[in-house]
């Protein structure tokens, strides 16, 4: 039952990593960014680079956001903000962006799976259980994440006029809110998280240029539902990554794989809004 | 790069002069070049390379030099199907020796069938391919478990087992046989659990390992993401029972690092076999290649001794006739790096299979070695 629980709060948490970057850009712009599996890519490339550079996992993670929010910023300016006024465009470009990059990894890095040591090994003893000691860590750094994203949305300049962009753009931009330079920095932001959620995985995971992409799915139906605020994605992430690890550990890990996606579509279909305003 | 070998082995050809001006015979190669099998093809092609250059070198096979022709085939069914039109019907070719995937291999065995072309396929597989046009010089199932699990039985006394794989044809065929040899050796298997192939969380699969109190584990997943992220997530998780991998070849345990120590793996090759056939065959790899050299593997070395099955066969058939070739191809044998093989049982091959494990710095240490491992009745003749 223990075992049973931590597996529900660690997937959560990782789902919550992954998917908080799209949920921030889908949240002030109203597209959703397929290339964000690329850009979680980019960020576990660049955790390799680090590691195979030396650099403690300290350096590494902003090394790894600092490259997602530069690869973010680049998009924006020149693809993504033509878009704005085509949200079925922007998918289009922005799928075809990931795989444009998921091409120059593979030019650059081979095709091959490639190795990350993880900072963190081993288990710890939780309430008589051994447990992975990493996975652990990662409901630590989303909660880093999370309070991270809420400070900078409620307690800075920026977050003001991104909040206020999200509420009214026209309104915003008529009280002097400069909305494309909010956009430029919110992408950049969101890129920049998916790439720290790229680099967090290596250690459970193997680095490939596929590597973004299963968890592509995930994170899109799980900012659906959340309905585009940071809560109901942690709650959207608790129910449905709840649901995954019971119907994976009592029925069996395919059917296990599916249940994000197809809870999430009954929930939209019976609450188009999702989990927001319940 | 492969026009260039091509071109080198031209200008061997014109050395070696006018005993070697007949038509060349062709080898077609369909190989994945590209999809899931793009990692390991350019070691299968280089092994041809190496074969076909040595034995032009020697003055051909029946005065004919040998010529290449390498296709992609995608490492998929449409792929082959262009790859094998191709190199049957437009090349002409006289004989296909390749690695490739099961999906790939069974969409090829109509258009060898109809082109009536010999075909020798190098890859380890599910079994039961019974093609009268197919030789098989690699492993099956009934071939690389048996090590394993006797020596877990034995060596490790262990009495349940718990098996994970990739949910596909080739995990899923894996895991089947493993099951029904385990049981009928007296193990037991507590669990057996699989997940998709893309999927990356092992989690919930690991708590039940961890749950059901199994003295060893045996994986069949996918090869590459699947099979790291597996292992990665075992390691993380704390698992240290005996776990025998069915999918590692040497070169990802070598680049796995630490996480992969003390995976046990059961394979017809690994580069440290100790024979003089093997250590020649290395050092003319690495002379022929230097730094581009791909690391020859048990997909990689059966291609380049399916060459020399292939010489021997036209040598004692008198000539490239198809079905002379054929019959002749359970006659021969070959010395190569992995010993003497001969495609006898049923167009498959007993093979001296290698029980290793994997060390800390990532290299393979033979175990223990288990002489002429008989295929079983692949392909038993119609009543």
């Amino acid at each position: 039952m223990l075992t049973i629980a931590l597996d529900a709060v660690t997937t959560a948490a990782l789902l919550f990593i992954i998917s908080s970057g799209l949920l921030i850009v889908f949240g002030v712009m109203k597209i959703i960014n397929f290339a964000h599996a690329a850009f979680v890519t980019v960020g576990a490339y660049a955790a390799l680079v680090g590691t195979r550079l030396g650099l403690p996992w300290a350096l590494v993670l902003p090394l790894a956001f600092a490259t997602g929010a530069a690869c973010g910023a680049l998009t924006e300016a020149t693809i993504v903000r033509r878009l704005y006024q085509r949200p079925l465009d922007a998918i289009l470009a922005t799928w075809g962006l990931g795989t444009v990059i998921g091409q120059l990894v593979t030019l650059i890095f081979g095709r091959e799976v490639q190795f990350v040591q993880a900072p963190i090994t081993g288990t710890i003893d939780l309430f008589g259980l051994d447990y992975s000691a990493y996975r652990i860590a990662m409901i630590a750094a989303a909660v880093i994440v999370a309070v991270a994203f809420t400070g900078l949305l409620s307690g800075t300049r920026l977050g003001l006029s991104t909040r206020a962009v999200i509420m009214n753009e026209m309104l915003a931009q008529g009280l002097g809110v400069d909305s494309s330079r909010v956009r430029l920095v919110t992408f950049a932001l969101g890129s920049g998280l998916a790439a720290l959620a790229g680099a967090l995985i290596t250690p459970l995971s193997s680095v490939d240029p596929n590597m973004g992409l299963p968890w592509l799915i995930s994170a899109f139906m799980l900012v659906m539902v959340s309905g585009g605020s940071l809560p109901t994605l942690a709650v959207s992430c608790i129910v449905l990554g709840g649901l995954q690890v019971i119907v994976s550990t009592f029925v069996n890990p395919i059917l296990g794989g599916l249940t994000i996606a197809i809870c999430a579509a009954i929930v939209l279909r019976i609450r188009p809004e999702g989990f927001a305003r319940a | 790069m492969i026009s260039r070998a091509f071109l080198t082995s031209l200008a061997l050809i014109a050395a070696t002069g006018s005993a070697l001006a007949a038509d060349p015979i062709r080898i077609g190669v369909p190989v994945g070049l590209s999809g899931a099998n793009s990692v390991v093809a350019p070691s299968v092609v280089q092994s041809a390379e190496l074969a076909v250059e040595e034995i032009n070198a020697k003055g051909g096979v029946l005065g004919r030099p040998l010529a290449l022709d390498v296709a992609d085939d995608g490492s998929g069914a449409a792929g082959a199907q262009k790859a094998f039109d191709a190199l049957v019907f437009q090349k002409k070719v006289n004989v296909l020796i390749s690695m490739e995937t099961s999906a790939a291999r069974n969409a090829g065995l109509p258009i060898v069938a109809r082109g009536k072309t010999p075909f020798i396929y190098t890859s380890f597989y599910e079994g039961k391919s019974c093609s009268p046009y197919l030789y098989v010089n690699a492993w099956v199932p009934e071939q690389q478990v048996p090590p394993i699990v006797d020596y877990f039985n034995k060596e490790k006394k262990a009495k349940s087992y718990f098996l994970i794989g990739s949910d596909y044809a080739f995990g899923r065929g894996m895991l089947a046989f493993t099951k029904s040899y385990i049981e009928k050796t007296g193990g037991k298997v507590v669990g057996e659990e699989y997940l998709p192939m893309d999927g990356s969380d092992w989690t919930p699969i690991i708590s039940k390992l961890k749950a059901s109190g199994a003295d060893a584990i045996i994986t069949s997943t996918a090869g590459g993401a699947p099979n790291v992220t597996l292992t990665k997530q075992l390691r993380a998780a704390g698992v240290s029972l005996p776990y025998g991998n069915l999918a590692v070849d040497e070169g990802t345990a070598k680049s796995m690092g630490t996480d992969a120590a003390g995976i046990y793996i059961s394979a017809s090759y690994v580069t440290g076999i100790d024979s003089t056939a093997n250590k020649t065959f290395l050092a003319a790899m690495s002379k022929k290649f230097g730094a581009d050299l791909k690391t020859p593997n048990d997909l990689s070395v059966p291609e380049y001794e399916a060459v020399y099955a292939y010489k021997a066969a036209v040598e004692k058939a008198g000539g490239t006739d198809p079905q002379k070739v054929l019959a002749a191809l359970a006659d021969v044998s070959v010395d190569g790096p992995r010993g003497s093989i001969r495609m006898d049982k049923q167009r498959h091959a007993p093979l001296t299979m290698y029980l290793g494990q994997v060390q800390a710095d990532g290299s393979v240490k033979v175990i223990q070695s288990f002489p002429n491992v008989d295929p079983g009745a692949q392909c038993p003749p119609k009543s």
